[in-house]
């Protein structure tokens, strides 16, 4: 093992497929591009011109992906650092997709003067600078940060070994601190956030690195597959290593999932970031945080399953219970919808731990069709505002129904579809991640099935709440305008719920393809 | 599973085309309520129409399931639209089609006087709402395949849900909410039972294969359990029955006739189309349960019913006392209980269904629900006071109102095998005569309440388009009360393959005759 | 409309062996016209509303006065059958065909369903008549007509159904028609009331009518009267009582039988032609007819007779003690009306021939019981509807036509020769003599006891109504009623008078034939175990004739305007011998108290516990909420801690 990439003498650049790397290097490039931009060209014309190179670096990421998947290779570059296989290909196809939507909602403009964001996250809240910076124009670094935050994400789907795992973790991860802190209404929360999202989001990287170096003590590799071998051919002494280590990067990867109990972020940061960048986690960040796991679960520890499945399966029903009982008193949309997603990485969980093909399988479908609608949702929450923002607050939504049908119309169609009504994308994921379990007829996951029914039985009550309040409760004196959306918003809220119909109505061809994508390399 | 889309497709269109007429009913302007309805009315008269036409279709001697069509829709779990009709489904289907026409006219304007309404809903969206349950409800009868029902199961709350919650009276939220939530714990079971049947049963959801599938006897319990909870909730049994009362309470009357008169009746039906076939030995098993709790339905129910004071919660309360019956019928196992219960199914729409009309009319003109603010109004309605009085009896089965036959025939069919619960379930018809008799006496008879006098609309009787709503209705309960045979034709084959699948045939005579003896 | 019977089939060659039917054809077959034509005539009065309002009475009597005429003529068809033959079938159609259990819509018409056939539209023809005049005043007397024919229909229906489930059918029909005219002057709570107390207490026998049928169905597969008398003898004798026990239970519900008795009087508050027709006459009687009909199922079980009869004593009893005591004249009727349908059940309890001595009484009561309600409604019709026997007398100068005829039919009742009652109760009183053993001592002085007593309290009525000194309240000019409702007096009084020659005619031979069983040519033994029957004929004419003039002394002066204090008898007597006071405390109080006490059930238990599951996860979140503290050192713990767990969990699983 002396030989491995890491530890190699003589540093010659390993060979690199170009084709297969594609779609990274273009959001990296674009990316760095995007830092140029804000370095050169006038203020005025950032704002176009960043959206028009992101778009377009997204656009052409998602075609070379498309590309690469007709092409059918499988292919494993970088020396082995980076695997492009059938799943790597789906998550990445699905994060520009998911990222295209949110890209819509971050260049909004129409809904606020200046955009969502302020130029300077650091500047002390209050002071004359911050209220000025309330009404200038805000950053466009945001642009840039999200492509590498996308960018991140991709390779962290796909990355082969836990080196450039734990790169990609960091790369995606602080350009998502620095963005929470952007808010441009409630500044101190959203500095509040970021600051915890940092905080803890080193806390568990340091987890994740004490789980390699274990591991790494374990196998002598730091690679995935190397890991998988030297535990099969397992007359070796120290499996304490092994498991330990096992833990703690199931740990790091828990807290970015947001699993009970590494969650406790979830709800502070969802509703101190600015709402785009909280869409941007809830769908982009849970489908690499999942495609992380996927990975390790099923390319390097699958064999120990019957160790794992007890853990991990308490957890996943943790998950599902907690963030769905938490969820019943929420009196904040946004911490509301924090807590759905909380129970939501339970249901993946559940598809996750049924370790055959049609877990995997269901696991991508959920992660798809989850991110439209959640984007869809929070895109419904940057439209209701009041004089002071968004009016996050349930009370302020009593009556939405009347003073805007489509909007509420609209929003109750995403509750229903979180609450598995069918004909929504949300009772298909359900179903799926259901029959997955279901259909390994393991103890265990039969468990988690009656955890999710349970949970799912819990979680009717705030959604229906929301639902009651937009409708059923005459409107409130002050009920905040729901503003008119912006042709980006507009759009970004069409792709969600349509996807949302269409995932719930005619599934079959998404359903073939993640049939297609469900295979790992090792 | 064969895929033979035989002749005309009924069933698929008889699905679609109300949905068609909900769509095109939300999309009318606002401005003309009156267009709305017309259009609304028109559809469901086409809907019916069609209907007649699938009937006479369908060939009473003919094979199980009939009008069968067949399109794929998941293939990844084998998930089709299946759509196929026996003569239990046909005869739900009749109702429905009936029914919604009724209801929308009845809808025609006390959509808006009708209590706790406010004037501010939109009165195209309550059609549009009538017309999409009307779809989700013909789809959840029509369909053979069990996901497909699932679908329609849950898809079926949502109309109703805003039905109950934006034109319901007092209370209208909690109401709704608790229907909504009630019916999906139920549904939550059922999906939970219907992926293990999927699982177990080789990976399809076609209904015809999955009865040919032998489930082992801890699994056929298990989904026994996941179906029959969802059923009895949504039938409802004791002791599910709660949300019933606050819902048909809260209901406007024409929602709450469909919710009570219709829309219930899927439990029952689930029971005899998807417990009983597909997890016979569970039923066996699980029959003295279900008889159980059948009977202290009748019984208590009946007995809450003669203590309520608001007349659309004690005829909610009624219901559950008859749904009481109609599980003793489906749970005896015998040819006459059980087509009698599937008799009842429909009688008993009939009849609670012109009850909850008329008590609506009542309360539009009287703008409260509660006996109280009533008493004498026969004074001033004698005609209203009349078909109320006619609902009350067909609502307590005597002979010559639909309902006597279905009662009978549950009550004859129980007693072969089990006297004991038959005897039992008889006295409830006696409490039956209680409940409505006082009902009708603390309404419509006795010394006039003085505040009646003041009250205008209280002076005006059965207008032309409220006697256009319950002369059908009448005159079905008074046809079928003499004569069942068209029904009971379609039927009795329909309940003898059931049981048949059940396993169980009718006892012998006790002491024995010769056969000629029975004409 | 009406398919007829296919001869030669092995049915009605069952029928033949059983009961001698013979299939018909051409005119006999359209007798199913006697229950139409009343119905449609009802059907048309109640829809057409007020449009009806000035020709309804009229249609109403004629339907009923039609119905009488085809009777007549059907009756004599049937009366030209040989013997053997007297029972005419027809099916009109399949009513209900579920597996084995076929119910066929069809009529049965037979000496004993003929007899009754005349007595309904007979005499109820004459009522309607009656009515028209009666009801003159009243707004709604298009309504009562509805009611009325709506009544006949039903009881046509009752006693020409040919199987059990139809004699059901009919049997909550006029049912309802009886409550419809009860409570007809819904608007007084009295008369709403009343109703409602009938219709439920009828209801509970009919329960016990309903599981007599499920019994015959589930012991031998058939509800028709020929399958199920073909093969009574096949039952079990336990089940045979069984059934025998639920039929009585009907028939005493219906018929104002111990113990379900206590509606009947209240009854009273329905106009007085219907408790002329419905509460005398006709409807009260079906308990008689059904046990009639069904004796060969009673003849299989002597236990079952025995206990008719006895029911049938202690309600003959029971009414006449209570019909001394009271002073409401329309009550005073009714109870007598109870204890004379108590005769009934004893004929009928007795047995044999005796069936057809309570046929024969029943109508001869139908006429005179009739003659006496019309003539007590033509006394209120004189005297502004008072109804208290105090306050009248010496109106035998001012209504001369209704004091004959009431006269007449008092003298019937009571049983004097050469009037009705007397030809037709005092064989009653014999053949309970008849009876071996203490049976008969018992059954027969118990008649004999209330032929005194019905003597007295019937006399005591005649007396204080018409004569004695006025004891008139304020304002009252009684006057003769006007024709149209005296001629049904007289006509009735000429009933009462003749009705005993029935038992010279052949009538009582042909009724043998229904009564199966027994050969049609037994006639009354005279030979008795205990009195000769120039004895008990004797005893009750001298008992009757002192209860009489005692009556007659007592009261010639009139009597105390109020209501004076009394011994416990009398007292008791008053109050109903405390029927209603049961009643009351052992169903009506625990009834209600149950059904508040499930109210409350319902909502804090049933309802409650689910509510408060939902609570359970509300407070449970509001918990959990609390370690949200959003301080990071907090939430770093808290990952450390789940760390460790998961780590201490591998290690665990694997090591451990």
């Amino acid at each position: 093992m002396n030989n491995s990439v890491v530890l190699a003498a003589n540093l010659s650049l390993p060979n690199l497929d170009y084709k297969a790397l594609a779609p990274m290097l273009i959001l990296f490039g674009a990316a760095s591009i995007g830092v140029l931009v804000e370095a050169f060209v006038p203020r005025r014309g950032r704002h176009s011109v960043q959206f028009g190179l992101s778009l377009l670096a997204l656009l052409g990421a998602l075609v070379t992906v498309i590309l690469m998947a007709r092409s059918g290779r499988v292919v494993t570059t970088a020396g082995v650092a980076v695997s492009i296989d059938h799943v790597a290909l789906f998550l990445q196809g699905t994060l520009i997709a998911l990222g295209i939507v949110v890209l819509l909602l971050i260049a909004e403009r129409a809904l606020e003067t200046g955009g969502p964001f302020v130029a300077q996250a650091a500047i002390t809240v209050g002071s004359e600078a911050d209220r000025r910076q309330a009404t200038a124009t805000g950053s466009t670094e945001a642009f840039p940060l999200t492509l590498f935050a996308l960018a991140g994400m991709m390779l962290f789907v796909s990355a082969n070994d836990l080196l450039t795992m734990f790169v990609a973790l960091e790369v995606f991860s602080l350009p998502l601190y620095l963005l929470c802190a952007l808010a441009r209404r409630r500044r101190l929360v959203s500095q509040e956030a970021a600051l915890k999202y940092f905080l803890l989001g080193a806390f568990a990287s340091a987890f994740f690195i004490f789980g390699m170096a274990l591991l790494y003590g374990f196998s002598g590799s730091v690679r995935l597959g190397d890991i998988h071998r030297t535990a099969v051919a397992a007359n070796t002494p120290s499996t304490a290593l092994l498991f330990t280590g096992v833990a703690m990067l199931a740990v790091a990867l828990l807290f970015k999932i947001a699993a009970v109990p590494f969650h406790v972020w979830t709800p502070d940061v969802y509703q101190g970031a600015p709402t785009p960048i909280t869409a941007l986690m809830a769908a982009c960040t849970k489908v690499a945080a999942f495609g992380g796991l996927l990975r390790v679960l099923y390319v390097a520890v699958d064999w120990v399953q019957w160790d794992i499945e007890p853990i991990l399966g308490t957890i996943a029903i943790l998950t599902m219970l907690v963030g769905a009982i938490l969820a019943v008193t929420q009196t904040d949309i946004k911490r509301l919808l924090a807590y759905s997603s909380i129970a939501n990485a339970g249901y993946v969980l559940v598809g996750a731990l049924s370790f055959d093909r049609e877990g995997v399988r269901s696991t991508l479908f959920y992660l798809a069709a989850y991110g439209f609608t959640v984007i869809a949702a929070f895109a419904v929450i940057t439209l209701v505002r009041d004089e002071d923002g968004e009016a996050t607050h349930l009370s302020r939504w009593a009556g939405l129904g009347r003073r805007s049908p489509l909007v509420a119309g609209i929003f109750t169609f995403l509750m229903l579809a979180f609450a598995g009504i069918p004909l929504t994308s949300g009772f298909i994921s359900k179903f799926a991640v259901f029959s997955a379990a279901l259909g390994n007829r393991g103890p265990w996951q039969i468990a988690l099935v009656i955890a999710g029914v349970l949970s799912s039985i819990v979680l009717v009550f705030p959604y229906l709440r929301v639902v009651v309040l937009m409708y059923l409760s005459e409107p409130a004196e002050n009920t905040p305008t729901v503003m008119v959306p912006g042709a980006f918003t507009s759009a970004a809220l069409m792709v969600g719920v349509l996807a949302t119909l269409v995932l719930g109505v005619f599934p079959q061809p998404v359903l073939n393809l993640v049939d297609t994508a469900a295979l790992f390399q090792r | 599973m064969s895929i033979s889309n035989a002749g005309f497709p009924y069933l698929s269109l008889l699905t679609v085309l109300p949905l068609l007429g909900a769509f095109i009913v939300a999309i009318l302007p606002r401005s003309r309520p009156n267009l709305a309805k017309q259009v609304a009315l028109l559809f469901s008269l086409a809907v019916f129409g069609l209907f007649i036409a699938a009937w006479v279709a369908y060939d009473a001697n003919g094979p199980r399931l009939q009008l069968r069509e067949s399109y794929p829709w998941i293939p990844t779990w084998d998930v089709r639209f299946t759509f196929a009709v026996d003569g239990i489904a046909l005869v739900m289907l009749a109702l429905i089609a009936v029914f919604v026409p009724l209801v929308i006219l009845y809808s025609w304007n006390e959509i808006q006087t009708e209590t706790g309404v406010a004037p501010k809903r939109s009165v195209n969206a309550y059609f549009a709402l009538l017309l999409a349950l009307e779809s989700t409800m013909i789809g959840v009868f029509a369909s053979a395949d069990v996901f497909l029902f699932y679908v329609f199961f849950e898809v079926m709350l949502v109309p109703m849900y805003f039905l109950i919650g934006s034109y319901g009276g007092a209370r209208r939220q909690y109401a709704a909410v608790k229907f909504f939530l009630y019916s999906l714990v139920g549904g939550l079971f059922m999906l939970a039972a219907v992926i293990a049947l999927w699982v177990l049963g080789g990976h399809t959801f076609d209904w015809a294969t999955l009865t040919s599938v032998a489930f082992s006897t801890t699994a056929q319990r298990w989904l026994f359990l996941g179906f029959f909870i969802a059923f009895a909730i949504k039938a409802p049994f004791f002791p599910f029955h709660t949300w019933l009362p606050d819902a048909g309470g809260a209901a406007p009357a024409g929602a709450a006739a469909l919710l009570v008169g219709v829309l219930d009746k899927v439990g029952t039906f689930g029971i005899l189309r998807y417990c009983l076939p597909l997890f016979p030995e569970a039923s066996r098993y699980f029959a003295p349960l279900a008889l159980a709790l059948a009977l202290v339905g009748i019984i208590y129910a009946a007995l809450l019913a003669v203590g309520q004071n608001d007349l659309k919660r004690l005829v909610a309360y009624t219901s559950i006392a008859h749904f009481g019956f109609i599980g003793i019928g489906i749970f005896a196992f015998t040819t006459q209980a059980g087509s009698g219960a599937v008799l009842y199914m429909f009688n008993h729409g009939l009849a609670t269904g012109l009850l909850f009309l008329v008590i609506g009319m009542l309360v539009a003109r009287r703008g409260s629900a509660m006996v109280g603010d009533f008493g004498g109004a026969g004074r001033y309605v004698p005609v209203i006071a009349g078909v109320l009085f006619f609902a009350g009896l067909a609502s307590l089965a005597l002979p010559g109102t639909a309902p006597f036959v279905s009662e009978f025939l549950v009550l004859i069919g129980t007693f072969t095998v089990n006297k004991t619960v038959a005897i039992v379930a008889t006295s409830g018809i006696i409490l039956a005569a209680g409940y409505v008799l006082w009902m009708v006496q603390r309404t419509v008879q006795g010394t006039t309440n003085p505040e009646l006098a003041e009250i205008r609309p209280m002076r005006k009787d059965l207008s032309l388009r409220e006697g256009l709503v319950v002369a059908p209705l009448i005159l079905l309960l008074l046809f079928f009360g003499f004569y069942p045979k068209p029904l009971l034709d379609v039927i009795n084959p329909a309940v003898a393959a059931t049981l048949q699948d059940v396993g169980k045939t009718d006892p012998p005579p006790a002491a024995p005759a010769p056969q000629e003896a029975t004409k | 409309m009406h398919a007829l019977e296919l001869p030669g089939t092995s049915t009605s060659a069952l029928l033949r062996a059983a009961a001698g039917t013979s299939t018909v054809t051409g005119f006999q077959a359209t007798f199913w016209l006697l229950i139409a034509i009343p119905l449609a005539s009802a059907a048309i009065l109640l829809l057409l509303g007020r449009r009806a309002d000035r020709w309804g009475h009229l249609l109403g009597c004629a339907s009923v006065g039609i119905a009488f005429v085809l009777g007549v003529v059907y009756f004599v068809q049937l009366a030209g059958l040989p013997e053997s033959a007297r029972a005419v079938q027809i099916s009109l159609f399949d009513f209900i065909n579920v597996g084995s259990f076929q119910v066929n819509f069809g009529l049965r018409f037979d000496p004993l369903s003929g007899v009754f056939v005349l007595l309904i539209t007979g005499v109820g023809f004459l009522i309607h008549l009656y009515a028209v005049g009666y009801m003159a005043h009243d707004e709604r007397r298009r309504t009562f007509f509805g009611y009325f024919n709506l009544f006949v229909a039903a009881m046509l229906l009752l006693v020409l159904g040919s199987n059990y489930v139809l004699l059901y059918f009919g049997w909550e029909g006029v049912g309802l028609a009886s409550y419809l005219l009860i409570s007809f002057r819904y608007t007084r709570p009295a008369a709403a009331t009343a109703g409602k107390k009938a219709f439920i207490m009828n209801r509970v026998g009919d329960a016990g009518f309903a599981i007599a049928i499920f019994l015959m169905f589930a012991n031998l597969h058939t509800v028709s009267f020929d399958g199920v008398f073909a093969n009574a003898t096949k039952l079990s004798s336990g089940t045979a009582l069984a059934i025998c026990l639920l039929l009585l239970l009907g028939a005493c519900g219906k018929s104002g039988q111990f113990p379900l008795q206590a509606w009947l009087p209240d009854a009273m508050e329905g106009p007085t032609p219907v408790s002329a027709l419905i509460h005398a006459a006709t409807m009260v009687t079906a308990g008689v007819y059904l046990i009639a009909r069904s004796n060969p199922i009673f003849d299989t079980s002597a236990t079952a007779d025995a206990i008719v009869a006895g029911i049938g004593a202690l309600t003959l009893l029971i009414g006449c003690v209570i019909g001394c005591a009271k002073d409401d004249i329309k009550r005073v009727l009714a109870w007598s009306t109870v204890s004379q349908i108590g005769y009934m059940f004893l004929g009928v309890g007795l047995g044999g021939a005796a069936y057809a001595l309570a046929i024969i009484h029943l109508l001869a009561h139908g006429f005179f019981k009739a003659g006496l309600f019309l003539g007590a409604g033509s006394v209120m019709h004189a005297m502004n509807d008072q109804t208290d026997i105090r306050r009248f007398g010496a109106l035998w100068k001012f209504m001369r036509i209704t004091w004959a005829t009431f006269g007449i039919a008092w003298l019937a009742i009571i049983g004097l020769p050469p009037f009705s009652g007397f030809f037709s109760k005092d064989p009653i009183i014999v053949a309970a003599f008849d009876r071996p053993g203490w049976q008969g001592w018992a059954l027969g002085s118990a008649a004999l006891a209330g032929a005194a007593l019905t003597a007295f309290y019937m006399t005591r009525l005649f007396v204080l109504t018409f004569h004695g000194p006025k004891r008139w309240t304020e304002g009252q000019h009684p006057h003769e009623s006007p024709p149209s409702m005296t001629i049904p007096l007289v006509l009735l009084a000429l009933g009462s008078l003749g009705a005993g020659a029935l038992m010279a005619t052949p009538v009582k031979n042909w009724l043998d034939p229904t009564v199966f069983g027994l050969p049609a040519s037994t006639e009354i033994t005279s030979v008795t175990a205990h009195l000769s029957e120039t004895w008990v004929t004797v005893a009750s004419l001298a008992l009757t004739v002192l209860a009489a003039l005692l009556a007659w002394l007592l009261f010639r002066r009139g009597t105390a305007l109020t209501e004076q204090p009394a011994g416990p008898i009398v007292t008791a007597a008053r109050k109903n011998l405390y029927g209603d006071t049961v009643n009351e405390v052992v169903l009506e109080r625990p009834g209600k108290y149950l059904t508040r006490a499930l109210v409350y059930f319902d909502n804090k238990g049933v309802d409650g516990l689910v509510n408060g599951l939902a609570a359970a996860v509300g407070g449970g979140s509001g918990r959990l909420r609390r370690a949200q503290t959003g301080f990071v050192r907090t939430y770093a713990l808290s990952m450390l801690g789940g760390a460790l767990l998961v780590a201490v969990a591998f290690l665990v699983v694997r090591l451990g």
